[in-house]
């Protein structure tokens, strides 16, 4: 087994003054590269039993390609993996698994098609593995121990987002690894949720277990880990003491840069008179009724614990949730049986759900941002490709796509960048009267949200009103000029002006929810 | 979910009996012991084969080479079960008519995994292959195929043929295996979704591998009972490609992988046969045969989409559950 400290590939950080704990992961001098991209160049960490070792860095950075490595999902370049001092031999998930290693997907890993139980038994290989016949009541036990109310013969498909994440950790968990892997692992969740995580992950480091937690969320992370390794466009920047680092010191690591100004300025209160969306009585499965009016320029937020309807009502202003009640753009009704009718109209939404829905995965950065408007570069039917071309140039440096060219597949770009090709359609097309964006800066790095901040404020500008949906309450209190905070499905409070600010946000969350599960007790 | 495994083995089970029924009391020739017993006879290279493409179609694939592959092995058994052979060497000829299967399924898998061919394309340039060396090796109908050994697979218990028993029991034998056991729940684990099953540390290309070996054994066995009706090595006589597909997804299995039914592949054989017994009794013409089948292939398969087009029917109309009696919004705290 090799030994902790002053080990080759680790850049020279500060030693650490912790030595309890043997190692029980290790990656030394691991480079990988995806085509012309470097995403990995002599990175090396090593996780400790017992031990929350957090990674940190911008999107792109190659956090996730590092944890992929660990886990034998991706094949590296050069380096080694050593999981419990044995070295991983072949880029193989079992082989992983079967010396302790425990991975916690961002993107899932379970499947669809089956059942919960389904797939909990599938998770456990060789000795602890529940006879056939038995696997729902063992399933049901396995649940209950991790205290997650699921039901056991539930489809996976049809739990959410958040029950989805807890699900992959317990069945990661249910492995019982020396050594756990969580990718982001917060980003579907609401703040109890997270919290609900958190304890989690504290008890498995108590039981020994080493915990490696790669998160873009820096005060969870300075929260949570014993230690933090920073990366930076693939290069490690060093291993800290979590409790020597502030979030200042890690964004400066992250950046190379300090970073100063975190949101576009608000150009003053818009006319309130000029409303260019409004909804009344409008209601859904999971949401509603809710009255809500928005302004030409104005920037309103949807805050709320997850799962309390804001994502629904958000689609059904597009058409792609059922919904019932009146909404209206602009003074004219819109009609909400299908996506075109509010498309026609100028509403445009940013789905969250990029891979799924909002982009074509292995069309390029050009024909993903031109795809609605191509009539617009065509002469008599043929497109006119230097004139697409142009436009999509000039729109990408202006929004900073970082792409090797713009007939780059999407699906080789790191989650900001594809969030930002997202983007470029509302900015094509001439005629938006409302965007509607669904977290458009989730899994996005810190210097290219500020990029789609200030997009999205340029937009306003220009007129457009716009809701935002989003988990982050800073950003939520950074951006926007008005928040309504959603509880079971409606609108339970307003914040604007000067109260606009994150803790009054998270109050508002944290406090509905008491208020109305008192409600709901007579 | 429950409904949608049942459905298949249901409705292909009421169609086999309607179609039995009326083809009884309309002519006395079908329900004869002779007649049964050469229908249960005559399906077997179909359930065969069928079961093969359900593997297949579990893992998300395709295997268009499977009638190409039985006639190889029709042609390969007049060569290695040659009339008057001992034993032995009759044995040692099956053995390499079914090698010709196992190498047929590592060949597809290679394609398929290794360098990433889609099934369908892979098996299409196999079928090519086979036929042509079909077709080389016996460029006519030629070479007589013992008669000890179509015998024996044609064997029966007064009109029960031994091989219908035996294939019955394998599906249903599959079936257990396929819904009862750990493999079973992995193999339709990765036709649902390879990059999870992965990801939940399941070996998938040597799954898939498995899955292609099984499917084209499968289909060399259905060569044997092919070899058997025409007892001569014909280069131009298996025709189930499609067939094979149509039954197994009559079955229950579907295209997106990780569902089927060996059970319902057999069953769906058996009907597919029937029509094919029950035409020449009313001196239909086989073109209507054909037309029947399709459109009853058709029918079937909307039926099995019936409770997912109902949700998608339902989910179109857009209808929101009424707004409940308004009480007092949630006052801010």
């Amino acid at each position: 087994m090799s030994e902790p400290q002053g080990a080759g590939g680790l850049a020279a950080g500060a030693p650490s003054p912790k030595p309890e704990g043997s190692v029980v992961l290790s990656l030394r001098g691991v480079s990988k590269a995806f085509g012309a991209v470097q995403a990995l160049r002599d990175v090396g960490f090593d996780c400790r039993a017992g031990e929350i070792h957090a990674l940190v860095g911008e999107n792109g950075s190659g956090k996730s390609t590092l944890l992929g490595i660990a886990s034998g999902f991706v094949r590296s370049d050069a380096g080694t993996v050593e999981i419990g001092g044995r070295r991983l031999r072949r880029a193989s998930p079992a082989e992983a698994r079967r010396l302790g290693l425990g991975m916690v997907y961002q993107t899932y890993s379970h499947v669809q098609g089956l059942s919960v139980a389904q797939n909990l038994f599938l998770a456990v290989a060789g000795a602890g593995q529940p006879p056939f016949r038995r696997m729902e009541s063992w399933a049901a036990e396995q649940l209950a121990a991790f205290q997650l109310d699921l039901p056991p013969d539930a489809p996976a498909a049809a739990l959410s987002l958040a029950e989805r994440q807890l699900l992959e950790v317990v069945k990661a968990l249910l492995a019982r690894p020396r050594v756990l892997l969580l990718d982001e692992p917060t980003t579907a969740l609401g703040p109890a949720d997270v919290e609900r995580l958190h304890q989690l992950v504290f008890e498995q480091s108590r039981t020994g277990v080493g915990i490696a937690y790669v998160s873009h969320r820096l005060p969870e992370v300075l929260d949570i880990a014993d230690r933090i390794t920073v990366l930076r466009d693939g290069v490690g920047q060093g291993t800290f003491e979590a409790s020597a680092m502030s979030e200042d010191s890690l964004v400066t690591l992250m950046i190379g840069r300090p970073l100063q100004l975190a949101f576009p300025e608000r150009p003053g209160a818009p006319s309130p008179s000029d409303v260019v969306l409004a909804t009344e009585g409008l209601h859904g499965d999971r949401f509603g009724p809710i009255d809500l009016s928005v302004a030409a320029g104005e920037i309103v937020g949807i805050a709320g614990a997850e799962g309390n309807g804001q994502l629904q009502f958000l689609r059904a202003l597009a058409g792609a949730e059922p919904a019932a009640g009146r909404a209206t753009c602009e003074g004219r009704g819109l009609d909400l049986g299908s996506p075109l009718g509010p498309l026609r109209a100028g509403v445009v939404l940013l789905s969250g759900d990029r891979a799924g829905e909002a982009l074509f995965p292995v069309l390029s950065v050009r024909a993903n941002a031109t795809i609605q408007i191509l009539r617009r570069f065509g002469r008599l039917g043929i497109l006119r490709r230097g004139r697409e071309r142009q436009a999509v140039d000039e729109l990408g440096q202006r929004l900073r796509i970082r792409a090797a060219s713009i007939e780059q597949p999407v699906q080789s770009l790191s989650g900001g960048n594809q969030q930002k090709v997202s983007l470029t359609r509302p900015f094509l097309r001439g005629s938006v009267k409302v965007i509607l964006a669904e977290e458009p800066t989730q899994g996005v790095d810190v210097g290219s949200r500020f990029e789609i901040y200030e997009a999205l404020r340029q937009k306003a500008s220009e007129g457009v009103a716009m809701i935002i949906k989003s988990s982050d309450p800073l950003e939520l209190a950074g951006l926007c000029d008005r928040v309504v905070v959603m509880s079971r499905g409606r609108i339970v409070q307003e914040i604007a002006g000067g109260e606009l600010g994150e803790r009054r946000i998270v109050e508002a969350i944290v406090g509905s929810g008491v208020v109305n599960a008192a409600k709901a007790g007579p | 979910m429950r409904t949608r495994s049942w459905l298949p083995l249901a409705s292909m089970s009421t169609l086999i009996v309607a179609l039995g029924a009326y083809a009884a009391i309309r002519q006395d020739a079908f329900l004869t012991t002779y007649n049964i017993g050469n229908l249960l006879l005559t399906t077997m290279p179909l359930a065969l084969v069928a079961m093969g493409q359900t593997v297949a179609l579990l893992v998300r694939g395709f295997d268009v080479s499977v009638a190409a592959l039985m006639t190889m092995c029709v042609v390969a058994a007049s060569f290695t079960l040659k009339p008057g052979a001992s034993t032995l060497a009759l044995v040692a000829g099956a053995l390499a008519v079914v090698g010709i299967g196992v190498a047929t399924g590592v060949f597809n898998a290679t394609l398929i995994r290794f360098f990433r061919l889609p099934s369908i394309i892979a098996t299409l340039g196999t079928l090519s292959i086979l036929e042509g060396a079909s077709l080389w090796l016996r460029s006519a109908p030629a070479g007589a195929i013992s008669s000890d050994v179509v015998e024996t697979l044609n064997s029966s218990m007064s009109f029960l043929p031994f091989a219908f028993v035996g294939v019955a029991v394998l599906a249903v034998l599959g079936d257990l295996w396929l819904y009862r056991t750990r493999p079973g729940l992995a193999l339709r684990a990765v036709g649902l979704d390879e990059t999870s099953s992965r990801r939940l540390g399941m070996r998938t290309g040597l799954v898939i591998l498995l899955a292609f070996v099984t499917c084209s054994v499968l289909a060399s066995f259905a060569g044997f009972y092919l070899a058997a009706e025409v007892q001569i090595g014909s280069p131009i006589i298996g025709n189930q490609a499609l067939e094979s597909i149509a039954a197994a997804v009559l079955g229950g299995a579907a295209l997106s992988g990780g569902r089927g039914s060996f059970v319902g592949s057999l069953l769906a054989a058996l009907f597919l046969t029937e029509i094919d017994n029950v035409l020449p009794l009313f001196q239909q013409p086989t073109e209507y045969a054909e037309m029947t089948i399709g459109g009853l292939i058709l029918l079937a398969l909307l039926l099995y989409q019936a409770p997912e087009l109902v949700g998608r029917l339902r989910a179109g109309r857009r209808k929101v559950a009424p707004l409940p009696a308004r009480t007092e919004g949630a006052a801010p705290a």
